[in-house]
């Protein structure tokens, strides 16, 4: 198949082999991988409690996501850069890891939530902005952007365990 | 001498200590034996270890973009740590639960583990200076006319702990790679 001679060939770079073989490389990303995912976690965490009306409500929402999200986003493309780099060193181990793929999919829909909610709720942000209680998507959006993150975590290191588990 | 004969020398050092002896005897406990004989124990203790860290160091993150004027801008100080500080200290209560957990399953990967003495140690500095650097942040800020600009050893001394708490996820990662 063509994916699969893409993922040996991710493997076989010079990137690849390097993170693959070099003592240092791969503890040191997973690392990083660790230090910017949970800036992702956390600051998404403090907009979804605001969202929940759990925590900063006497914030403005608008506030609490100008404060937050460019620190998530800086945080998301630091997971990505690393996670990518950690992913070419083993690029067929991880594609059929079942706990991999779903926190794949656990991310698309982590994305599409936050989505959802930045291109319908937020339309009328100007009138609950100061409000302790949003409207209900805004809380449905929180509380299931806590759950996906929350296993996007326990998925992620579930895949550290689980490598060399499954075979083709 | 290279890095890794320190980290040699320095296990080497460790199994010669009565921490060996400790360390097989917490493996001989049944919660021990629980958490050995159970798949999922030790990367859900891990999960909740990476949580607690997000909450945690999030939490002084916030704190310290507050003290640079880049967030937070419409609370005080006073009410900047009133809201994320509780999170940083609940967090560490949490990691220190979690982490407890993870060197009962594995005492002596954990305990004869020059990564992890070198985490501990980082682990005590932090504290200690985090909560001389709170109480001195809040206590100047208060007693500033408003509105407060930190000075630059204030500055230097937010990014010198966001600092150290990396070198302690560091220490963290690389004791799954110390050969014990």
């Amino acid at each position: 198949m063509i994916l699969e001679s893409l993922w040996r060939s991710l493997e076989t770079s010079a990137v690849g082999e390097f993170v693959a073989t070099n003592s240092w490389a791969f503890p040191t990303l997973e690392t990083l991988h660790v230090i910017f995912l949970v800036t992702v976690v956390g600051t998404v965490a403090i907009m979804d409690l605001r969202l929940l009306g759990l925590a900063s409500n006497q914030t403005a929402v608008t506030e609490m996501s100008r404060d937050t999200l460019p620190w998530t986003w800086v945080g998301f493309v630091g997971a990505a850069i690393t996670g990518g780099l950690l992913f070419v060193s083993k690029s067929t181990t991880y594609v059929i890891n079942p706990y991999f793929q779903i926190k794949m999919i656990l991310l698309v829909l982590a994305g599409l939530n936050m989505a959802i909610f930045h291109v319908f709720t937020w339309r009328t942000v100007s009138t609950w902005d100061s409000e302790t209680a949003v409207p209900l998507g805004g809380k449905i959006a929180g509380l299931l952007s806590l759950i996906f993150w929350v296993l996007v975590v326990f998925f992620g290191r579930a895949i550290g365990f689980t490598l060399g588990m499954f075979y083709v | 001498m290279s890095l890794s004969d320190l980290l040699y020398n320095f296990t080497e050092w460790l199994r010669g200590t009565w921490l060996t002896e400790f360390a097989l005897s917490i493996s001989d406990t049944s919660l021990s034996f629980w958490i050995v004989t159970n798949f999922w124990s030790i990367p859900i203790f891990q999960t909740i270890h990476i949580l607690s860290i997000a909450a945690a160091f999030s939490a002084t993150f916030m704190f310290s973009l507050r003290i640079f004027g880049i967030a937070g801008g419409s609370r005080t100080i006073a009410q900047n740590s009133r809201r994320y500080l509780p999170w940083a200290w609940w967090g560490l209560l949490f990691l220190a639960i979690s982490g407890i957990l993870m060197i009962i399953g594995e005492p002596v990967r954990e305990l004869i583990n020059p990564w992890f003495w070198i985490k501990m140690v980082a682990i005590v500095v932090l504290i200690v200076l985090s909560i001389w650097f709170q109480t001195r942040t809040i206590r100047s800020a208060a007693a500033a006319p408003s509105p407060w600009v930190a000075s630059s050893a204030v500055k230097g001394g937010a990014i010198a702990l966001l600092i150290l708490w990396c070198f302690v996820i560091y220490c963290g990662r690389f004791i799954a790679y110390a050969p014990v």
